[in-house]
């Protein structure tokens, strides 16, 4: 019978799950990614559209204090910020692209995921921390420029802007700032989880939604099809965008279509997230 | 006299098998496996492909058992991610990011185990001092050795001081010297009560660890304990015995009438007698005068190491 020394003791930190486990996995990635100032530039540039919206609203305002009544110059409802939001989802596309295009390939290459999922915390929990990388670094350039656009809007043009008929803007706003992000964010993460290679994983996530926009404008164009929007994630957004902004729309469809087309990709995205985030890669 | 239930009377072993198996689609990988390790440094021995490493990840909650139940430290491996703070896990593969530096690495994964910042820094230089790896601390993994990068994986295993360690081919790669930094580190961990379990397809690499193996063949258990008991158990395993003598065949004279010699063969150097035999202890017995007589010089059991034994079971 083997005799132990008496030296160990027994393990003293906690044993409960923590409520927020996900958060070490979402630092320790956003510190790597910020690390990179190519991509830090990213995150600038996806600020000049605010600026360009800021001036063009300034500046409509400004000539309608020289003209009476030139403020109506500016678009009525929420165009503006449909507009605002069309541009972003350019400037998400591409931070997406560089910043998420690894999260979960680059933990396959190296076998990462294997030490991650032997700490406590569930596949649940890595999905989340990596979501919120992406959800993060998206809501930075469409929630945070969104909603002090809204802001500024209201400073400059409270006549415009600040109705009780158009208190439902600032909610909108959020909102469509929240489903642009994570309808880029899911499938990022997704494609990244069927790669090993951070590099494939972007040309993939990239040249697929600008392929299908691409295939949805051409057969769009030619055919003159509502419907042909449902191919592209991007035109779904923008179409679901101009709903909730009350922005003229550019696609006849009933806002519940494309609405039903993201929820669908959110819902194949996770479960290929589902699948694909394991310790072990399963070789049939 | 009223009946106790098994679980009430024995605690938990850290890790339990029981009757688990893992398919993976027509592939067994582990087949109706039951058995427990107690603390201490258990070897997990078979060739490539017998299904160590999805022994370990089973117990490391990694994999669901397709049936079966595989528990460890008295909860479920799968879906139990809480015990988690209590095993640490070293992979086969090399598991980090290049980009970050061995401090970095440690720490990153040590938050995922709950500690606040500073008791982060602290247990990761503890963990760099246990695998000599201070001085490289704030060098990239990127460009660790491979004996280096070895120990960092060691280091993230250890740092949170978990009481099961899950530690596959640890020692693979490693030069001499750091193999044997790695392995008494490693019986050290054992010693200190710890539930060790270390795989390898490396037989010496087990041996120079313990005599506690686990052999694994084709998903099944061949068979489990110490080395010299499964030795004893197989009793129908034709024992061999070599020696060197002066005139070996003396003692070939004295044996050959013994029922439980098996076969005798001489090196060509007329020197070394090797016996067979069914019986060990009895051929020890009717070598004492014979031995003395031909002037016998050496003897040993060439099947007595872990690797005769494996030989044995495997082609049995």
């Amino acid at each position: 019978m083997p005799i132990y020394e008496q030296a160990y003791r027994k393990y003293e930190a906690r044993e409960a799950l923590r409520t927020v486990r996900f958060w070490p996995i979402t630092r320790e990635a956003l510190r790597l990614i910020l690390s990179k100032r190519a991509f830090l530039g990213l995150l600038v540039l996806g600020w000049l559209p605010f600026v360009g919206f800021v001036i063009y609203v300034w500046a409509l305002t400004q000539f309608g204090q020289v003209a009476e009544g030139m403020t109506s110059a500016l678009p009525k409802g929420g165009a503006v910020f449909a507009q605002f939001f069309k541009w972003q989802m350019l400037l998400g596309l591409l931070l997406t692209t560089f910043g998420g295009a690894g999260l979960v390939a680059n933990d396959l290459r190296t076998g990462a995921i294997l030490v991650y999922l032997s700490r406590p915390l569930t596949r649940r929990d890595y999905v989340i921390g990596k979501l919120t990388v992406l959800l993060a670094i998206n809501l930075f350039v469409t929630l945070a420029p969104g909603l002090l656009l809204y802001a500024v809007a209201i400073a400059l043009a409270p006549a415009h802007f600040l109705k009780w008929d158009l208190a439902w803007l600032g909610p909108a706003v959020a909102l469509q700032a929240v489903v642009l992000s994570l309808s880029l964010s899911l499938p990022a993460l997704a494609i990244s989880s069927l790669s090993r290679s951070a590099r494939v994983a972007g040309l993939a996530f990239f040249g697929l939604l600008m392929g299908l926009d691409m295939v949805s404008g051409i057969v769009g164009a030619i055919g003159r099809w509502p419907a042909t929007i449902l191919f592209s994630i991007q035109a779904c957004v923008n179409a679901l965008g101009d709903a909730l902004l009350g922005a003229p729309r550019d696609s006849a469809l009933p806002w519940v279509y494309p609405a039903l087309v993201l929820a669908a990709v959110a819902a194949g995205s996770l479960a290929v997230l589902r699948s694909r985030v394991r310790a072990v890669e399963i070789v049939r | 006299m009223s009946e106790v239930p098994a679980a009430a009377a024995a605690p938990a072993m850290p890790i339990e098998f029981v009757r688990a198996s893992r398919w993976y689609g027509p592939v067994i990988a582990l087949n109706d496996v039951t058995t427990t390790l107690p603390p201490g440094v258990t070897g997990l021995l078979g060739p490539n492909g017998a299904g160590k490493s999805t022994f370990l990840k089973l117990a490391a909650g990694q994999l669901a058992p397709s049936q079966g139940e595989v528990r460890i430290l008295g909860r479920p491996a799968w879906g139990s991610p809480e015990v988690f703070h209590r095993v640490g896990l070293c992979p086969e593969p090399d598991a980090f990011w290049e980009g970050l530096n061995g401090m970095q690495f440690l720490t990153g994964l040590l938050r995922l185990t709950g500690y606040d910042d500073a008791e982060c820094e602290r247990r990761a230089l503890q963990a760099l001092e246990t695998v000599a790896l201070v001085d490289a601390k704030d060098r990239k993994i990127g460009g660790y050795s491979k004996g280096m990068r070895q120990r960092i994986k060691i280091a993230q295993a250890i740092a949170h001081e978990p009481e099961v360690l899950l530690l596959d081919e640890p020692v693979s790669g490693l030069d001499p010297v750091n193999r044997r930094r790695v392995i008494d580190l490693i019986k050290r961990l054992g010693r200190e009560g710890r539930t060790v379990v270390v795989s390898s397809h490396i037989l010496y690499e087990i041996e120079a660890l313990t005599r506690r193996v686990l052999l694994i063949h084709n998903g099944r258990v061949l068979a489990e304990g110490d080395v010299r008991e499964i030795r004893d158990l197989l009793d129908e395993h034709p024992h061999t015995v070599a020696l060197r003598a002066k005139s070996p065949r003396l003692v070939a004279r004295a044996l050959v009438d013994q029922p439980h010699v098996l076969s005798m063969t001489f090196g060509a150097d007329g020197e070394w007698l090797t016996v067979q035999t069914a019986k060990p202890d009895e051929l020890y017995g009717a070598l004492h005068e014979p031995a003395i007589a031909a002037g016998v010089t050496e003897m040993y059991s060439p099947d007595e190491d872990l690797e005769s034994v494996f030989r044995y079971l495997v082609a049995r």
